[in-house]
């Protein structure tokens, strides 16, 4: 008997369930028709992106809806690599969805390459002269323009200005700024830091390096792992000298072995064992908001240093995102305007830089919120150090290869850290591989 | 008339019951195996149009280091962790087999939790577990005094694949056990008592009749982790992503990398291709020695 009960109890739930679903895609086109408000057709335009970029978007999608009654914006966030990954796969099969993607600048040369995204030349033209000019190198192809910029993460330096004190060190930015020109500067204060207080001066890893400090060292001075010319630069001398810095720094165990912006090495900051951090503007909620919040007023910021006193630029980028749209996009047209209105305003743009920390590829020199003083960095107006990076960053690019470059240059470190092989022979052996793999000279 | 009209749909009612599963297969696998087979004789970034270039793939994978370096740390990892895993494994299911054992569904349970767990967040709690400078583990060794400095884990070659290792043994373990503890299940009672009466020990019995009696089961798992070992693909991603000096390097990690980070889907397809071939090569090896056993 309980069995059979139990058998119907079943049969109606099923039955139920069969029911409901007939009734809720019966209901789905009666919704449909009815007509939208305006009289216009509504517009959904699908996003992809992922939590922190859309933090900022989100500030700005209350005046869109204002002005953009027609336009609805789904966003579906995503791991950035996922992203990637997952496009290819829609664009190689001629998805219409995803309308747009955020693209960080390190990928967009590598997206642009397979031809997935629409070309907006004619529609970025009147803010060619508005975006900081090293954004576009990447998102062109073949004099067309496929990407319209967002942010920058201007490279300066932060440090902690309890543990410079304790090593007798400047603790003013201008000082500091002063005191630390160049490299070898800093690997003198690096030695400081470490005699009298223990801590690090940097956190990067031997052996599963982010290559973020190299890169920015390569890119103020307008070197990169390809020179003009695309063709492969990572053994050339200016490079080596970089290299062998760093590895020095290694050597001398001046350095938190711990990859950059992972848990290890934040862990690192939160304790007071890394004095300083060259890194992207971005990192300064990393500092405040996620590793660190307990330590207001410790941190200052500053120019980074240069490699000699006389280089032209002392800036570097590291980072940075941009909004494209899917090449088989239905509503181009509104996708568009979307971007248009996030990226194209100053307006909207300061409010993302004030709201969600991403610092505007848009060149907002002249802007009051530059001088709005940070109350976690001893209420420095760290954004003016920012824009002052900015302005004097090399125009490069991070190039189609970049992220199998990345990539190969972490195992440059573990061989001369794990296998002792020599510098010169590491850079050598990486330069080839990368000639190969890239069919590049 | 009747008769022949039955026999008709004798014939061919068989063909349509088990036709669902091959047009399946031949939807989802037997057309994308023949594609990656014809992407890998082109050179393709994903997208754009595909440019055959014949063998070309083929002949720089055979020359590309990483690949035969993948093919030995998979051999390698396996080597660290199956033996262990197998026979950790057989005696644990024979404790879970025995008559004097309380709680044995409480133990299987909790040795087979680890394989359903997800394997991400498993990763993630190893990273913490194994972190060089503030890991747990490390902290550990280094309180009871086992160790002066800590253990690069997942930074020096060996502890890495060691450590990929051990996360697998901790995942497969209770699976495993399972399987082989069906196997023990099998084993007729009277084989232990007749060798009891024969004044055998436990030991003894272990070694002379549990052990040849689950024979046959010991290499279908061994045909399963080997099949997953070069297929390894979550832990080291997570763990290590392949490196240090690409030493935890799987021919999977591999294919991913250059398929949806480098975008050289034709060489990628390559990759699979004889990744196929070597996985049946292996399997058809050790099929034969399961046999031969019969």
């Amino acid at each position: 008997m309980r069995k059979k009960r139990v058998l119907y109890v079943l049969i109606t739930c099923l039955l139920v369930s069969l029911l409901t679903a007939a009734c809720s895609s019966g209901d789905k086109p009666a919704e449909s028709q009815s007509p939208g408000e305006s009289g216009d057709e509504k517009v959904k335009l699908v996003v992809w992106i992922w939590e922190t970029a859309k933090d900022g978007l989100d500030l700005n999608m209350d005046a869109f809806k204002a002005k953009y009654p027609n336009i609805e914006i789904e966003f579906q966030t995503m791991k950035s690599t996922d992203l990637y990954s997952k496009y290819l796969i829609s664009s190689s099969t001629g998805d219409a969805v995803p309308d747009i993607i955020t693209v960080e600048s390190t990928n967009l040369s590598q997206i642009v390459q397979i031809d997935a995204l629409l070309d907006i030349t004619d529609r970025v033209a009147p803010y060619k002269d508005k975006m900081s000019a090293y954004k576009w190198e990447d998102a062109t192809k073949d004099d067309k323009v496929y990407a319209m910029p967002w942010d920058s993460g201007p490279v300066v330096m932060f440090y902690r200005n309890d543990l410079f004190a304790q090593a007798g060190l400047p603790t003013d930015p201008e000082e500091v700024a002063q005191k630390i020109q160049t490299w070898d500067d800093y690997y003198e204060a690096a030695k400081l830091v470490k005699e009298k207080t223990g801590a690090m001066m940097y956190g990067d890893s031997k052996t599963n390096s982010s290559n973020r400090m190299f890169e920015s060292m390569m890119w103020q001075r307008g070197l990169w792992y390809f020179d003009g010319d695309g063709n492969v630069a990572v053994d050339t001398p200016e490079i080596k000298e970089i290299a062998d810095y760093l590895i020095k720094m290694q050597n001398e165990g001046l350095v938190y072995d711990a990859r950059a912006n992972t848990d290890p090495w934040g862990n690192a900051i939160r304790d007071g064992q890394i004095a300083t951090v060259v890194g992207g503007s971005w990192h300064d909620a990393i500092i405040e908001n996620q590793y660190s919040p307990a330590d207001k007023g410790k941190w200052s910021v500053t120019m980074m240093p240069k490699w000699s006193k006389d280089d032209k630029y002392s800036g570097a980028n590291q980072g940075g995102a941009n909004l494209a749209i899917n090449k088989n996009s239905k509503h181009p047209e509104e996708a568009w305007q979307f971007i248009e209105f996030m990226l194209g305003s100053e307006e909207s743009q300061i409010k993302m830089m004030t709201g969600a920390g991403l610092f505007p590829a848009m060149l907002v020199d002249d802007n009051a919120s530059l001088e709005e003083p940070s109350e976690y960095f001893n209420n420095e107006p760290i954004r003016k150090v920012y824009a002052q990076s900015l302005a004097n960053t090399y125009p490069l690019a991070y190039t189609s290869d970049f992220p199998m470059a990345n990539k190969l240059m972490t195992d440059v470190w573990a061989e001369v850290f794990l296998n002792k092989v020599s510098s010169d022979k590491a850079l050598k052996d990486m330069a080839d591989e990368l000639r190969s793999k890239t069919k590049r000279n | 008339m009747k008769a022949p009209k039955w026999n008709k749909q004798m014939l061919v009612a068989p063909y349509i019951y088990i036709s669902p599963y091959f047009i399946l297969f031949f939807i989802f696998s037997l057309y994308p195996i023949l594609y990656s087979i014809y992407i890998s004789l082109t050179d393709w970034n994903g997208s754009g149009e595909k440019v055959f270039i014949g063998f070309d793939n083929y002949m720089q994978l055979f020359s590309d280091n990483d690949f035969w370096l993948s093919l030995w740390n998979s051999a390698l990892i396996f080597l660290m962790y199956v033996p262990l895993m197998l026979f950790v494994g057989l005696i644990l299911a024979s404790i879970l087999n025995s008559n004097w054992m309380v709680g044995k569904g409480f133990f299987r349970m909790a040795l087979f939790v680890p394989n359903f767990v997800s394997v991400v967040a498993v990763s993630f709690v190893f990273i913490l577990l194994l972190n060089t400078q503030d890991g747990l583990i490390n902290s550990v060794l280094r309180n009871i005094g086992l160790i002066d400095n800590p253990i690069p884990w997942l930074e020096s070659p060996w502890w890495a694949r060691l450590s990929v290792a051990m996360m697998v043994l901790y995942r497969w373990l209770g699976y495993n056990m399972l399987l082989l503890l069906t196997g023990l299940q099998n084993i007729s009672k009277d084989l232990y008592e007749a060798a009891y009466v024969d004044g055998a020990t436990k030991i003894k019995s272990f070694f002379y009749i549990t052990i040849p009696l689950v024979k046959k089961m010991l290499l279908f798992c061994t045909v399963l982790s080997t099949i997953g070992t070069f297929s390894l693909f979550t832990e080291p991603y997570i763990l290590t992503q392949g490196g240090p000096l690409n030493s935890t390097l799987t021919p999977v990690l591999m294919l991913y990398r250059e398929s949806f980070q480098n975008f050289n889907f034709g060489y990628a397809s390559s990759i699979a291709v004889c990744f196929f071939v070597l996985m049946m090569v292996i399997s058809l090896v050790q099929m034969r020695i399961f046999d031969e056993k019969e």
